[in-house]
């Protein structure tokens, strides 16, 4: 009950890549997260969506970690969406501010349409360049 | 535990727990605080928010003011009344929580783009923002206490 460790995984849907975290986002989740974060790095990844499954606990380190993973996309020029959270966690990240660097949605699925929409805008810019 | 006594009233509304100081204890306290806040009709909201808010000044207690030493106690007692809930969470004081983290407002916009890799310090100020009242103090034998409030909206 103590040590609920957070699940952490990575996966590609339409050319975004997800990470799906289930379970408690704490002091014990940095280095599933920021692992999961690299591995998406290295393949390559331009639009990230962190999915949140299941996870009613999510804390003050829980949100530094999140916080370390969106200065690390600033710098790689990478774009990150925030997905599955509660109203309540919705609410927290818009508070502590981090909406202002990672759009927050309901659902996977309108985080990814929102993603692809960016990637096809991206695009046509680089083409019309 | 504190100065002022806590509020007066039932005395089945008072519940006292002493957790050791390990992170995922604070999880204890969430669950009691969310568990006596629906008993008394806070909306679905407001317990999240003091789930929040409890857990935060646990672990702060556990992290802090216990620095992780699992023999030292962090005590906290949940006081019900008519008007809402009071929670006191009080640590042994191994380290004293000073003004400058009490009053810091953290900044996102320059927590990222600092080269510093510590981009935490967000518990006290959520506490704040979360709750209706909120005190810090120091016991005579030299723990911190923080007492936060949550109204009963009628």
């Amino acid at each position: 009950m103590i040590d609920d460790e957070l699940k952490v995984s990575t996966r590609q849907r339409d050319g975004v890549w997800i990470i799906d975290l289930e379970g408690d986002v704490t002091t014990f989740a940095e280095d599933a997260i920021t692992s999961a974060y690299e591995e998406v790095t290295r393949e390559g990844a331009k639009y990230i969506v962190m999915n949140s499954r299941q996870s009613d606990y999510i804390n003050s380190a829980g949100i530094a970690i999140l916080i370390g993973v969106v200065t690390e996309v600033n710098r790689q020029g990478q774009k990150l969406a925030i997905s599955g959270l509660s109203a309540h966690f919705q609410k927290i990240f818009r508070m502590v501010g981090l909406a202002q660097y990672a759009d927050i949605y309901a659902s996977e699925d309108e985080a990814v349409s929102a993603m692809k929409q960016l990637a096809a805008q991206s695009q046509e810019e680089s083409a019309s360049a | 535990m504190s100065d002022s006594p806590p509020p007066t009233g039932d005395e089945g509304r008072v519940i006292e727990l002493h957790l050791p100081s390990r992170l995922g204890y604070e999880k204890v306290a969430m669950d009691t605080a969310s568990a006596m806040a629906k008993r008394m009709g806070f909306a679905t909201d407001r317990v999240d928010s003091l789930r929040t808010a409890v857990s935060e000044a646990v672990t702060n207690a556990i992290e802090h003011g216990n620095q992780h030493d699992a023999a030292m106690k962090v005590v906290v007692i949940f006081t019900g009344s008519e008007e809402g809930l009071t929670i006191d969470v009080a640590d042994q004081g191994r380290k004293r929580l000073d003004a400058a983290a009490i009053d810091r407002l953290p900044d996102i916009h320059q927590v990222i783009h600092s080269d510093n890799d510590d981009k935490g310090g967000w518990g006290i100020w959520l506490i704040k923002e979360l709750m209706d009242e909120v005190q810090f103090s120091v016991a005579p034998t030299g723990g911190n206490q923080l007492r936060m409030v949550i109204h009963l909206d009628r």
